[in-house]
């Protein structure tokens, strides 16, 4: 389990993160979701120990993260960058078996890369250089090698956190993803995603982080959390969550309904009156 | 193909390249060792080795000997290792910076390193070193690695922000550098005396043409330990192809690794510098050729840059030595008849495509 008590994190006394509660078990998925600049990268980087918190406690399996090394915390957490650019002409191949740099020389760490190369349909651009590949099979390809980092079934939970892993994938895509983060779970792994896709979040997460300012508004079970009214909050705009009739499944519209609209233009007429 | 197939035909793909590049490198060292005003034949050299070896040799001029032994083999060795190491100081510094323009004399490395090893030339006499005593000796190369250290790590700290390098601001830092130092070398010169000084265009081209075997084996042993050092960093320069956080991420100690590089690429080429003077271009267009042929895996480019680096050295010193015998040409003017053209052509590659 990650958890997190009053973690907070500040630039020069401007508070970029008031502190925070949450945790992450493993086998479900938690998904952060706020406007811009709300503090979710920070909160991702603190996470992953690549910036160390102003204050607070945070710890992996109970043992507090800064007394980790990189390589303990490679082998306990992988980490997909929202926008990754390789340097000179890898092949896919490569890149993915960058993720077996943390595995202990007895790991069969080669059946896992067949087995997640499978997993992200990554084979068949396996031999290609990575500067030709379309920015979707990009973000799988970075996918298959977090993954392959803590593929390797282990007695203690592992945990992955995945920064926007769908932003330049086609719809079917982006669910496969999502499907796929759902087989994850059940191999002892806890996932923290940020998404920017309400309806994605609505279908997939488990726990949900509403994020504004630095500040975290919402924090709970999905359905308690992704509510009409904590969104249009939390985002400052109005949201509606509907359950769709037949599939019994929310769906999120995010602009404005006509019932709104006229709300809005009652309001203004009568300021204009008064 | 079945994973484990390929990845069984590209390295012994990989063994093949080595061993080619292997074979031609010592098809150079030969042909290094004959080239020269006075004519030594390819079997006289090899009579000479087996001698040395203590196999009964007949009809070996004692002449021919001194010529091989004294001049041309430390040449050859000096050229080998100075090659060498500056190909690997430029794959580490590529890696590092996670660009493909950087090198050690483009950004300033080459030139700090001469200029500190200047300062210690024109002023050790007045606070009375003697640059053969022992203190000298190792005084030389070493000023010369901290000249180049503080050189690399101000261009880093310059260029860097985040992780990523602005490679305009590094390139113009570079060419600040080799400015400010250039034109210190010469104010150093200018102080010092004929004896101390051979000349300038020795510091700020290079020459092979200063190699002993006293100063090969403190220089050699430097740039030979600091090679090896930066040869055993493949995985963590792999990583750091994905980023600085990203290879954080896969558990590699960033901070250690930017470290050991920095110092041990600035230890090599200073020892290097020490002796030749700032020799351009090499750590340029090698680890680009390797790249080219055998893709960017650090495990085969890292081993290959250095033997090409010696190829490329080796290639060049016997081109200045041939080209207006009897005199002879300072090897950074092939060198950088060969790199400069390189280098506007991935200039022109990176203008294309922003990406190499």
């Amino acid at each position: 389990m990650i958890q997190t008590t009053a973690l907070t994190y500040s630039i020069q006394h401007k508070a970029i993160l008031e502190p925070i509660n949450l945790t992450v078990h493993p086998g479900e998925l938690l998904v952060v979701l706020g406007p811009n600049g709300a503090g979710k990268s920070t909160l991702l980087k603190l996470l992953t120990g690549e910036t160390t918190a102003c204050g607070g406690d945070l710890s992996i399996n109970s043992l507090p993260l800064q007394t980790l090394t990189a390589v303990q915390m490679a082998m306990l957490r992988a980490v997909m960058p929202q926008h990754s650019q390789v340097s000179f002409s890898y092949t896919a191949l490569e890149v993915i078996a960058l993720g077996m740099l943390s595995h202990q020389k007895n790991s069969r760490s080669y059946e896992l890369m067949e087995e997640v190369m499978g997993l992200t349909e990554t084979r068949e651009f396996a031999y290609r250089q990575m500067e030709e590949l379309s920015g979707g099979e990009k973000q799988r390809v970075h996918l298959a090698r977090v993954l392959l980092q803590i593929w390797e079934d282990k007695p203690n939970p592992r945990y992955l956190f995945l920064d926007e892993p769908t932003s330049s994938m086609d719809i079917a895509q982006q669910h496969q993803v999502l499907k796929l983060v759902q087989k994850v779970k059940h191999k002892n792994i806890g996932v923290l995603a940020i998404v920017h896709d309400l309806n994605l979040a609505a279908q997939y997460a488990d726990k949900v982080l509403l994020l504004n300012k630095g500040r975290a508004l919402h924090y709970g079970p999905r359905l308690e959390v992704m509510t009409s009214q904590k969104l249009t909050e939390v985002f400052d705009h109005p949201i509606s969550v509907i359950n769709h009739p037949l599939y019994a499944q929310d769906i999120i519209i995010t602009s404005e309904t006509r019932v709104q609209q006229q709300e809005k233009q009652f309001k203004y007429a009568s300021i204009k009156t008064a | 193909m079945q994973l484990s197939l390929y990845l069984s035909t590209r390295s012994s793909h990989r063994k093949m390249a080595l061993a080619i590049i292997g074979s031609v490198l010592l098809v150079a060292i030969m042909l290094s060792l004959v080239t020269g005003a006075y004519p030594i034949t390819a079997s006289e050299v090899l009579g000479i080795f087996a001698h040395k070896l203590g196999m009964p040799v007949s009809h070996l001029a004692a002449e021919k000997m001194n010529v091989l032994w004294t001049i041309r083999l430390p040449r050859v060795l000096l050229a080998i290792v100075v090659g060498g190491s500056l190909a690997v100081a430029g794959v580490c510094l590529q890696g590092l910076f996670r660009n493909p323009l950087v090198e050690p004399a483009i950004i300033g490395v080459s030139s700090g390193s001469a200029l500190f090893a200047v300062i210690i030339i024109v002023f050790s006499s007045s606070i009375g070193w003697q640059l053969q005593s022992f203190i000298g000796v190792f005084a030389l190369p070493l000023s010369a690695f901290v000249g180049g250290l503080l050189n690399t790590i101000l261009v880093y700290k310059l260029a860097s922000k985040a992780g990523k390098t602005d490679i305009a601001i590094l390139i113009l830092a570079g060419v600040a550098m080799n400015a400010l130092s250039g034109a210190l070398i010469g104010l150093a010169i200018y102080f010092g005396d004929d004896n101390a000084i051979r000349n300038f265009t020795f510091w700020s081209l290079g020459s092979l043409g200063g190699a002993s075997w006293t100063k090969l084996y403190i220089v050699g042993t430097l740039i030979i330990i600091s090679s090896l050092i930066m040869l055993s960093f493949p995985r963590a320069l792999n990583a750091f192809a994905l980023g600085e956080s990203e290879a954080f991420h896969m558990g590699i100690d960033v901070q250690k690794v930017k470290m050991t590089l920095l110092v041990f690429s600035a230890l090599a080429v200073g020892a290097g510098v020490s002796v030749t003077g700032a020799i351009g271009f090499v750590g340029l267009v090698v680890p680009h050729l390797v790249r080219m042929v055998l893709g960017a895996d650090h495990h085969t480019l890292l081993p290959a840059s250095f033997l090409v680096g010696a190829i490329l050295m080796l290639g060049s010193d016997i081109l200045a030595r041939v080209l207006v015998a009897p005199a002879e040409l300072s090897v950074g003017i092939i060198t950088a008849l060969i790199g400069a053209p390189f280098f506007l052509y991935i200039l022109l590659n990176f203008k294309s495509k922003r990406t190499i």
